[in-house]
């Protein structure tokens, strides 16, 4: 996981006991957890633990767990990569500081893995909210038909020919509400044989995709 | 042979071979499943030889013949030097087909080992997960919106969605430099007013995307920079500041000379002339404060300045404005006459207001025209001092001179002394100058050496550098690609099933070679026996014709002589021959039941080979055949 060098510091000073003790650290995490998860965050920082810390740091630091997240959740990054990647952050911090100071950043990164990985509702939450920046095509849900004989026009007296109106009924799930549609049109009977050549295709590629 | 066989078939699923559950020995293969078995195994090895040939067997009997010739042709071709024709995939006999399989399996290319090395690219991992879930969506049953359960939501609900919309956002640190640099008023703005990100973008929606795409680009933007310093920056043999600080003065000077190019005042435009005296204050205070300073503070400068000369005139124009309304006489008139003369006052104020604007504008004009003359003037002026000062000298001369004059000769004598005198002093001075000068031109030359040295060990230690950083670059990467393997032969071992097979192989394998030493040793146990035995028996018969002669030699003399030894000569000589047909007989036996054991053996082969099957199948073929031919016939009869 590649981490840019505003976040790795934001992130070592987020592991600086000087400016973070343990319960202003998990108040921050899950400031930012709910940040992020929900849709209300005018007052994301007013919470009295943080009062004391520089506003400053304390917005760097908050960007820079956030975009960690966002990362890790978007990385798919399981439980060592992200430990890893924390403990490399920690580096410079582990120099600098005394021994004993250690264990409480350390703990800190523990407590950060676990609302991370352990605590699987808010994985799962990440990835629906990132799963829904796309562009999602309509899905057909139901098809109905009918057969259309064309007998005579105004121009010719003898057509003869059938065609097929067919309509389909899709949920549609574009711009954040779903809905249900219909969507009709009428074909011929080799453009009707081309789209279902066309789906049958569609069904084969998706199948050779599984098998990679 | 079990092991054998189940090796075979194991080895033939993996190939692609639908072989059955229930099927455990290559007896059991049908013409159907050898055709397929071999024909996956080619297709494998050789696809262009095999992909001509189809897996499963054709129902007419001509074509099934044509497919066991092509197949027969093909397994000749990859070298199999056994005996094949197209009786051995359509009358099969289990040694043949024995053989043949396991030659094919042997040259079956050992993919994996080959794969194993290289590591899966980003993209291959991506496209593995990728297939992955569209199995495991796949294996999921469709269900109308109805009946869905939260199992489904998430891959058949189309749910909500919304486009990537990143919006720029405000953080609390910049990008480039050090935090100390920040002015009072950005710091107080980031303490104070900068909202968090989360709260910064419209809609909340648009926070991760936002806060990714930042920092996609800032990663970019590190890497950009590290290829450029890299490449160019580190031969320039600057501190990093430096070189950036150079790289925006020689930017600006290249956003000046352009602006200042498309900004010389064309005289064919009168609209223009006012932006193009903009443009240029502008260019002025660019160029005044480009010593310090951002480019941020130098375009509020610039729009506090534009501001200010905008604001002026109707501030102006205001006060003039207030000014007449107190001078307005307060006389009591009709509205038309009010109206008509409010009329006239504003006519007569605009026609004002313009002719001030229009003197505004001319006296600016000779202000600048006034300043132009003054700098000449004061240009003028300097040069004039200048010259003024270089006559008062020249005058200052000639009057010593000629002050000198009345007393001439013994000035000149004095002249000529001090003349000579500096002469001298002038070559003393140039030889101390030369003593001087030797020792430090030799300095300067040695400095001079010593710098180039220097200059080259610094180039040396800059490639060195390089060197060591492509070096670094490589070694990093390597280690990330080795541990990318790493995780992935580790899932992938993960994923593996766990078979035992290779360990029960290796163990059955050694067992084999176990049993085989044991049946070796035997076998010399059996082969020194023997010939023990024919020892024996060579010395016995020996022995037997050496008694025999003797007793012979004995009893012929005797027998001369005596009648009953006579009689007993002939017994011995009776004796004789039966034993040795006794003998002959038993070696007769042994010969022939060796024989009887070589046709047993011969039998049980013959057996193996289905031949009585076979037969059958072959005459039914035969019926097939004639059926089909005589089909034809009719055909083209009919025809």
């Amino acid at each position: 996981m590649e981490l840019s060098e505003s976040v790795l510091k934001g992130l070592q000073a987020l592991g600086d006991p000087v400016n973070f003790d343990m319960n202003k650290f998990t108040t921050l995490s899950e400031l930012a957890f709910r940040g992020l998860l929900s849709s209300e965050s005018e007052a994301v920082l007013d919470h009295p633990d943080l009062k004391q810390i520089d506003p400053i740091v304390l917005k760097h630091c908050h960007i820079a767990l956030t975009t960690f997240i966002l990362e890790s959740v978007k990385q798919n990054a399981d439980k060592s990569t992200v430990s890893s990647c924390l403990e490399d952050v920690r580096f410079d911090t582990e120099r600098a500081d005394a021994l004993c100071t250690l264990y409480q950043v350390k703990y800190g990164y523990l407590k950060l893995i676990f609302q991370l990985c352990s605590l699987k509702q808010n994985k799962t939450d990440l990835e629906n909210l990132l799963s829904s920046i796309d562009k999602c095509p309509p899905h057909i849900t139901d098809v109905s038909w009918r057969l259309e004989y064309c007998m005579k026009n105004a121009h010719v007296h003898k057509v003869n020919q059938p065609s097929y109106l067919i309509s389909f009924s899709v949920e549609n799930g574009d711009n954040g509400r779903s809905s249900e549609e219909e969507l009709n049109f009428s074909c011929t009977m080799e453009q009707l044989q081309d789209l279902v050549g066309k789906m049958k295709d569609a069904a084969k590629s998706i199948e050779k995709a599984m098998q990679l | 042979m079990e092991e054998v066989d189940k090796i075979l078939i194991h080895s033939l699923r993996q190939t692609g071979t639908d072989i059955g559950e229930d099927v455990e020995s290559v007896k059991q293969f049908s013409s159907e499943l050898i055709v397929e078995a071999v024909v996956r195994c080619l297709r494998v090895i050789d696809p262009a030889l095999g992909n001509g040939l189809s897996p499963s067997l054709p129902p007419g009997m001509s074509a099934r013949f044509r497919l066991g010739m092509s197949l027969a042709q093909a397994c000749q071709d990859l070298g199999y030097k056994g005996e094949i024709g197209y009786q051995t995939f359509l009358y099969s006999n289990e040694p043949e087909i024995r053989s043949l399989l396991m030659f094919l399996v042997e040259k079956l290319p050992r993919e994996s080992a080959e794969t194993s090395d290289q590591p899966a690219g980003k993209s291959v991992l991506l496209q593995k997960a990728i297939a992955a879930q569209i199995k495991a969506q796949l294996a999921l049953p469709w269900l109308p919106p109805s009946c869905r359960l939260p199992l489904h939501y998430k891959t058949q609900t189309p749910g909500p969605s919304y486009s990537f919309h990143a919006q720029p956002l405000s953080v609390p640190y910049s990008l480039k430099g050090s935090s100390k640099k920040q002015p009072k008023e950005v710091r107080e703005y980031y303490r104070d007013y900068l909202l968090p990100v989360t709260a910064q973008p419209s809609q909340p929606i648009s926070v991760p995307a936002s806060l990714l795409e930042n920092h996609a680009s800032e990663l970019s933007a590190a890497q950009e920079w590290e290829n450029e310093w890299n490449s160019q920056g580190l031969l320039t043999r600057l501190t990093p500041e430096e070189y950036r600080s150079r790289k925006r003065a020689r930017l600006q000077k290249r956003i000046e000379e352009q602006l200042r190019s498309t900004a010389q005042p064309r005289p064919d435009s009168h609209s223009a002339t006012r932006s193009t005296s903009d443009l240029a204050e502008f260019l002025n205070s660019f160029g005044g404060t480009s010593a310090g300073g951002n480019v941020l503070t130098k375009g509020t400068r610039f729009t506090h300045t534009e501001k200010f000369t905008f604001t002026q005139e109707p501030e102006k124009a205001a006060q003039q404005m207030a000014a007449a309304a107190n001078s307005l006489p307060s006389s009591h008139q009709s509205e038309e006459d009010l109206k008509a003369q409010q009329q006239e006052e504003i006519s007569g104020l605009q026609q004002q207001l313009q002719q001030l604007s229009v003197q505004i504008e001319e006296v600016g004009g000779e202000m600048r025209q006034l300043t132009v003359s003054i700098s000449q003037v004061s240009d003028e002026l300097k040069q004039r001092e200048v010259r003024n000062t270089e006559k008062e000298d020249s005058v200052r001369v000639k009057k010593q001179t000629i002050d000198l004059l009345p007393d001439a000769e013994n000035n000149l004598v004095k002249l000529q002394s001090l003349v000579e005198s500096s002469a001298k002093r002038v070559v003393h001075l140039a030889s101390q100058w030369e003593k001087h000068r030797g020792p430090l031109i030799d300095e300067h030359r040695r400095l001079k050496e010593l710098c180039s040295n220097k200059e080259m060990e610094s180039s040396r230690m800059l490639s060195e550098i390089k060197d060591l950083h492509d070096k670094i670059r490589q070694s990093a990467d390597e280690a990330k690609k080795k541990e990318g393997l790493y995780k992935q032969l580790i899932t992938e071992y993960e994923t593996l099933p766990k078979d035992v097979s290779r360990s029960a192989y290796t163990m059955r394998i050694l067992e084999i070679v176990g049993n085989i030493k044991k049946q070796k040793e035997e076998i010399t146990k059996i082969l020194s026996d023997t010939k023990e035995l024919q020892k024996e028996i060579n010395g016995l018969t020996g022995k037997l014709d050496r008694t025999f002669a003797v007793t012979d030699e004995l009893v012929f003399k005797d027998a001369k002589k005596d009648e009953s030894v006579r009689k007993s000569y002939k017994y011995l000589a009776a004796l004789h021959e039966n034993c040795t047909q006794l003998i002959q007989t038993i070696e007769d036996t042994g010969t022939i039941m060796r024989e009887i054991r070589d046709l047993e053996e011969q039998i049980e082969t013959e057996y193996g080979k289905k031949t009585v099957s076979n037969l059958e199948k072959i005459l039914e073929d035969y019926k097939a055949i004639r059926q089909e031919n005589s089909a034809l016939a009719a055909k083209i009869r009919e025809g």
